[in-house]
């Protein structure tokens, strides 16, 4: 068995690092499963994918997101009420797969629920190809490694501000896809945070370790401007979550929908100075 | 040495990757700090005379003649300042912020009591603290809130969820998250992701470790039985950890809740998950969401357990049984008729199972834990009475 860095093919994976190879931003939009709002969800991601999403993140809601500030966590608690549960991210990843490639963002303990080995061989036989799981360490990430390569999702690990280089060069050796970068000390959508003083150096080790890990920087990116203070850092594209479940709120029409990642696909990085 | 990131396959640390560094950091200083006798003195000298420990193990005659068996000894928590053993966690995790060099303190209560004990603590070493409690807790607990305010701490209600303990952890959590490089999440019960349930066991331990001894001085010999309440089950850990290679039965009591509910009892009914940082038995759906609890205590009002206590059922070492709301309210009265102690509800559910077990046991000797007093409770038991 070789541990190339490009040893697990996945349709997120090579996506991802073609965007990169091209030198597009890669956007990678989350939207929240919630039973009431499946019937929409084709049109919906593609929308997102015309308006230049590079993949899609498909969250499932839990009980407890501990990760997640009030908008997520607020939504969901509605799709729970709406009676949201497995069959319907199955039914999900199903839809979107096609259109965008995949990846299924979970708290552990559903997953663990239903059998690690089983669940993920689920999700990926509906088309998913990717996982990131917010409350999954390095430390106990090994068994998720091996379950996930076993039926071929890229697992995406998350290094966060206060990672000391050494760790979070051993985070982007472990990750698949795309290694997560969490771009403040925080819970997702905290609009007023510009991303932490300490990742520079997070990302210079992570580019040492790994230089073909695609990096993704979340939480907290909103817009053009925010997007583009991220690329600033070196990284090769953004997450956004919050934001996107306050433009559905605002307007859920696939146009509006549309228009307003097409906005944020537009960042660029400022040409280097010097 | 209970330094194990996990107890059997249960336990680990299931948490954001922005708490790692946090969680390395405090294993370190609480590992550095146990093996150095000046913070072995410095903890023994406050538990003494800021805590007032040791805490008296008291022969409850009357409640034994009531049990018509065993003899009923109570382990005095409630006499501890503050008025419950989370007294005994606070101070320690208090001083191992202080070693830390962090200034704020957060902590989530249910009961209250953790709540008011960190608010005790963080005013005595001068720490800035702030406790997270639902709603529901902080109506039903008034009297604990006030104290807190008293106590310095400033108190801030949770609203999301059912707004009780595990609404309160998670909101600590966020905060933690926030904050996490100036702000020491004292937790208060075994449960959170490792280090946590062992260092909460490891403060928690000198309940047992007095035990030992007192029972040798009482009566000759170690108890024949030791019960305690779980909830998340900080004072059981701290009664059984002393215990464990001996040959004393260990009984953990769980909230039943309302008769035909599954209450709180997550030993008792739930399977194993991932819950607030660790791997142990839950009360969850089939699909992974965690349940919502019921309890007249809110002390015990949590969908989770300490990881260690789910090793301990699982390799048949410690026993765990489920005491409804009404059972724990007889003995609850049973306690403030029979010896003149209000219990808080939490551990009026052990003492229930304790008198239960003692007619059984004729000649044995068993120890309760009395983990806090009632006072908190008058408001619900009174009403609970009409």
């Amino acid at each position: 068995m070789t541990r190339t860095s490009g040893w697990c093919s996945t349709p997120l994976a090579d996506a991802l690092a073609d965007a990169r190879r091209s030198g597009r931003t890669i956007v990678v939009p989350y939207l929240l499963v919630d039973r009431r709002r499946r019937a929409r969800l084709a049109l919906t991601v593609r929308a997102l994918r015309d308006a230049g999403a590079t993949a899609l993140e498909l969250g499932y809601p839990f009980s407890d997101p501990i990760a997640d500030g009030p908008v997520l966590a607020a939504a969901a608690d509605r799709a729970l009420g709406d009676g949201t549960d497995w069959s319907d991210l199955v039914r999900s990843v199903r839809t979107a797969s096609p259109v965008l490639p995949t990846a299924v963002m979970t708290y552990a303990n559903p997953v663990v629920r239903h059998g690690l080995v089983r669940a993920l061989a689920e999700l990926a036989s509906a088309g998913a190809s990717g996982l990131i799981v917010p409350d999954l360490s390095l430390e106990e990430s090994l068994p998720w490694q091996r379950a996930s390569q076993r039926v071929g999702l890229s697992l995406v690990l998350m290094a966060a501000p206060g990672a000391s280089a050494d760790r979070a060069a051993r985070i982007a050796r472990a990750s698949r896809g795309f290694l997560y970068l969490v771009a403040y000390y925080g819970t997702t959508g905290r609009a007023s945070e510009g991303p932490a003083a300490d990742l520079g150096p997070i990302v210079t080790a992570v580019r040492r370790a790994a230089p073909d890990r695609p990096i993704l920087l979340g939480f907290g990116v909103r817009d053009r401007r925010s997007a583009e203070r991220a690329l600033a850092l070196g990284v090769d594209g953004v997450v956004v979550g919050t934001a996107l479940e306050e433009a559905i709120a605002r307007d859920p029409s696939p146009r509006a929908l549309g228009d307003w990642l097409r906005e944020i696909a537009a960042a660029r990085r400022a040409p280097a100075v010097g | 040495m209970g330094t194990a990131r996990r107890y059997g396959p249960y336990g680990g640390s299931f948490v954001p990757e922005t708490l790692v560094p946090a969680l390395d950091e405090l294993d370190r200083v609480w590992r550095t700090a146990r093996g150095d006798p000046a913070f072995r003195r410095e903890l023994a000298r406050l538990s003494r005379s800021f805590g007032g420990r040791p805490t008296p193990l008291y022969f409850a005659r009357n409640l034994t003649r009531r049990g018509r068996g065993a003899e009923i000894w109570l382990k005095r928590e409630d006499l501890v300042h503050g008025g419950a053993h989370k007294f005994n966690n606070a101070l320690g995790q208090g001083l191992l912020t202080v070693r830390m060099g962090k200034p704020r303190l957060i902590a989530e209560t249910g009961a209250g009591q953790h709540g008011v004990a960190t608010a005790m603590v963080g005013a005595a070493l001068g720490l800035e603290t702030e406790v997270f409690m639902g709603e529901v807790d902080m109506d039903r607990q008034k009297p604990n809130v006030d104290r807190m305010h008293l106590l310095g701490a400033k108190v801030i209600p949770v609203t999301t969820g059912r707004r009780t303990l595990k609404d309160a952890i998670n909101a600590a959590l966020r905060d933690w998250i926030a904050n996490v490089r100036t702000t020491h999440y004292l937790i208060g019960s075994a449960v959170g992701p490792y280090p946590f349930p062992a260092i909460v066991a490891d403060f928690q331990s000198v309940i047992g470790r007095e035990i030992r001894r007192q029972s040798l001085a009482e009566f000759g010999r170690l108890p024949d039985l030791a019960i305690a309440c779980v909830g998340g089950g900080s004072n059981a850990i701290g009664t059984f950890h002393p215990l464990l290679r001996t040959r004393v039965e260990l009984l953990g009591v769980e909230a039943g809740g309302p008769r035909g509910s599954r209450g709180a009892a997550s030993l008792t009914y739930g399977r194993p998950g991932v819950l607030h940082g660790s791997f142990s038995y839950l009360l969850q759906n089939d699909d992974g969401q965690v349940s919502d609890t019921e309890s007249v205590s809110a002390g015990l009002d949590y969908a989770g357990v300490g990881p260690e206590h789910s090793w301990l059922k699982e390799t048949g070492r410690a026993r765990y049984i489920a005491v409804h709301d009404e059972d724990a309210l007889r003995a609850f009265h049973w306690l403030a008729e029979d010896e003149g102690i209000l219990p808080a509800l939490e551990p009026s559910h052990a003492l229930f199972a304790a008198v239960r077990e003692a007619r059984r046991r004729p000649n044995q000797r068993i120890v309760v834990t009395l983990s806090g007093r009632g006072d908190k409770d008058l408001g619900v038991v009174l009403d609970a009475a009409r």
